[in-house]
């Protein structure tokens, strides 16, 4: 089993509130005694538990422990430090209320485990928003965009549209000024969302996540056929659940479509495949992957993992990937490029810019 | 050499083309805006007769999802999967560009000339379909 590296990054840990109204801590009223769907998923539960059985926490929510997340992560794991997604409510009827829930998550995030919690600054964080209100969430991107611990925006896998149509592009622009990349993650608890497949809905949790994440490819192809990495340079959109090796070939598909229907999109000025190495990240998965080795180093090649890959965790989830486990059998530099470098790249890390109690990196006026 | 008369010059007036028996799949003959261009009737994308297409122009972005409408009568777009090619140079007017083979074609006392190189395989031989 190898190392962990020195310098592993763990680009997707989801850290969760002690117990469910501990969010309305953070809330004003009329939202703080306004009810809401609790963070778990509603439609699909996992049949055999949710989370690893090493990250529940007495007292608390699986994942709810930052110095029990720390010591899994940190000590026992060797990572250097973790890029945190906390799950919001998904889509809710009421955008308001969820514009409201993701500004209390911000503030939950930075008041714990961005602050307190983090005096060993190994933890960072990402920007929670709604994109079903663009404007409130432009707005608190702008909120946080100068906290050094938030080196990124969140929003969910579930839309309304997809994420390339021209609603949604002040918040990408806002995020893009700021040099955030945009991390997009299946959401907890169930709200307005769309059912789950042009089909119908599937019966079984092994449906749900073997396809759910292939949802992804929605955002993408809107994101380059409406050509918003065309008109932002500096955007970077990750996506953080997994199926990086299904999603980059369903590109390919797209270039051979792009010559041919080019008068429909002619702000899309290259091919659809180059985007991806310039714009678009994955976190990896565990359980996804060939399982042969030579079969595998071949796939991370065609698919253009070394540059685009991102090691993730998934902290506290069933499915944890453990960085000592992963792709120890890749080509020589690749490990090194998915465990650290292609993060260090990507984010503004800057160690030691948060102290005990938070006092660095207060949010601007709201 | 091959070297064909096309037609007079009035029956090719601006906007207009038409394919020449030359070669092994014909070569078009095009007037755009009083210049004559001659490009292979073999699509490189997959091999199409690309001369059959329609003579047309093109979009353009003009930012913030503002489209023009350009280049009208300056393109030809393929008929088999609408591959688009700046008539001019037989390139594609998108990138990594791909180009269909051009000929020399000129007027003489009022007859548009048309010079190939004469073996009826060869400019198709010369050009293989490509990818995306």
């Amino acid at each position: 089993m190898a190392g962990g590296g020195a310098r592993t990054v763990d680009c997707a840990v989801h850290p969760s509130i002690r117990q469910k109204d501990e969010l309305r801590e953070y809330m004003q009223e009329p939202w703080r005694s306004r009810p809401f769907p609790g963070p778990e998923r509603y439609f699909y539960p996992a049949p055999m538990g949710e989370y690893a059985p090493e990250a529940r926490a007495d007292g608390g929510l699986p994942g709810s422990d930052p110095e029990l997340a720390g010591r899994r992560l940190f000590t026992e794991m060797g990572v250097d430090c973790a890029v945190l997604i906390p799950l919001t409510r998904g889509l809710l009827a009421d955008a308001d209320l969820a514009t409201a829930i993701c500004a209390a998550t911000n503030d939950w995030m930075a008041a714990t485990w961005l602050g307190k919690a983090n005096s060993h600054g190994r933890f960072y964080g990402s920007i929670r928003v709604n994109p079903g209100d663009p404007e409130q969430a432009r707005r608190e991107i702008e909120r946080w965009a100068g906290h050094p611990a938030f080196v990124q925006v969140a929003v969910p896998m579930q839309a309304h549209r997809p994420y390339g149509q021209r609603v949604y592009f002040p918040l990408w622009e806002a995020a893009a000024r700021h040099g955030l990349p945009v991390a997009v993650h299946a959401d907890g608890g169930a709200g307005v969302d769309f059912w789950p497949s042009a089909a119908g809905y599937y019966s079984t949790f092994m449906e749900y996540r073997t396809l759910y994440p292939t949802n992804f490819a929605y955002h993408l192809a809107s994101l380059i056929a409406e050509g918003v990495f065309d008109r932002l340079e500096e955007l970077t959109f990750v996506f953080a659940d997994g199926a990086h090796h299904m999603l980059t070939p369903l590109v390919w598909r797209m270039d051979k479509d792009w010559r041919p229907t080019r008068r429909e999109t002619p702000w899309t000025k290259q091919l659809p495949s180059t985007y991806l190495r310039t714009h678009v990240r994955f976190c990896a998965d565990r359980f996804e992957m060939p399982d042969d080795p030579k079969v595998l180093d071949g796939w991370l090649e065609i698919t253009g993992a070394h540059e685009m890959l991102l090691f993730a965790s998934n902290y506290p989830y069933w499915d944890s990937f453990d960085p000592r486990e992963a792709f120890t059998s890749a080509a020589p530099g690749v490990r090194e490029r998915i465990l650290s470098e292609n993060a260090r790249a990507l984010y503004k890390f800057k160690p030691g810019a948060t102290t005990p109690g938070g006092q660095a990196g207060k949010p601007g006026p709201s | 050499m091959g070297r064909y008369v096309v037609g007079r010059t009035a029956d090719l007036p601006p906007g207009s083309h038409r394919v020449v028996r030359a070669g092994r799949v014909g070569v078009g003959v095009f007037n755009v805006n009083g210049k004559y261009y001659a490009l292979n009737n073999y699509c490189p994308h997959a091999g199409g007769p690309l001369c059959l297409g329609d003579v047309t122009g093109t979009t353009e972005d003009a930012g913030a999802y503002n489209v023009l409408w350009v280049r009208q009568g300056e393109i030809v777009s393929c008929p088999w999967h609408a591959w688009e090619f700046d008539i001019a140079t037989g390139r594609t007017i998108t990138e990594p560009t791909k180009a269909v083979r051009t000929y020399p074609v000129w007027v003489e006392d009022g007859q548009v000339i048309l010079e190939t190189d004469g073996d009826p395989g060869s400019a198709a031989r010369r050009q293989q379909p490509g990818g995306g």
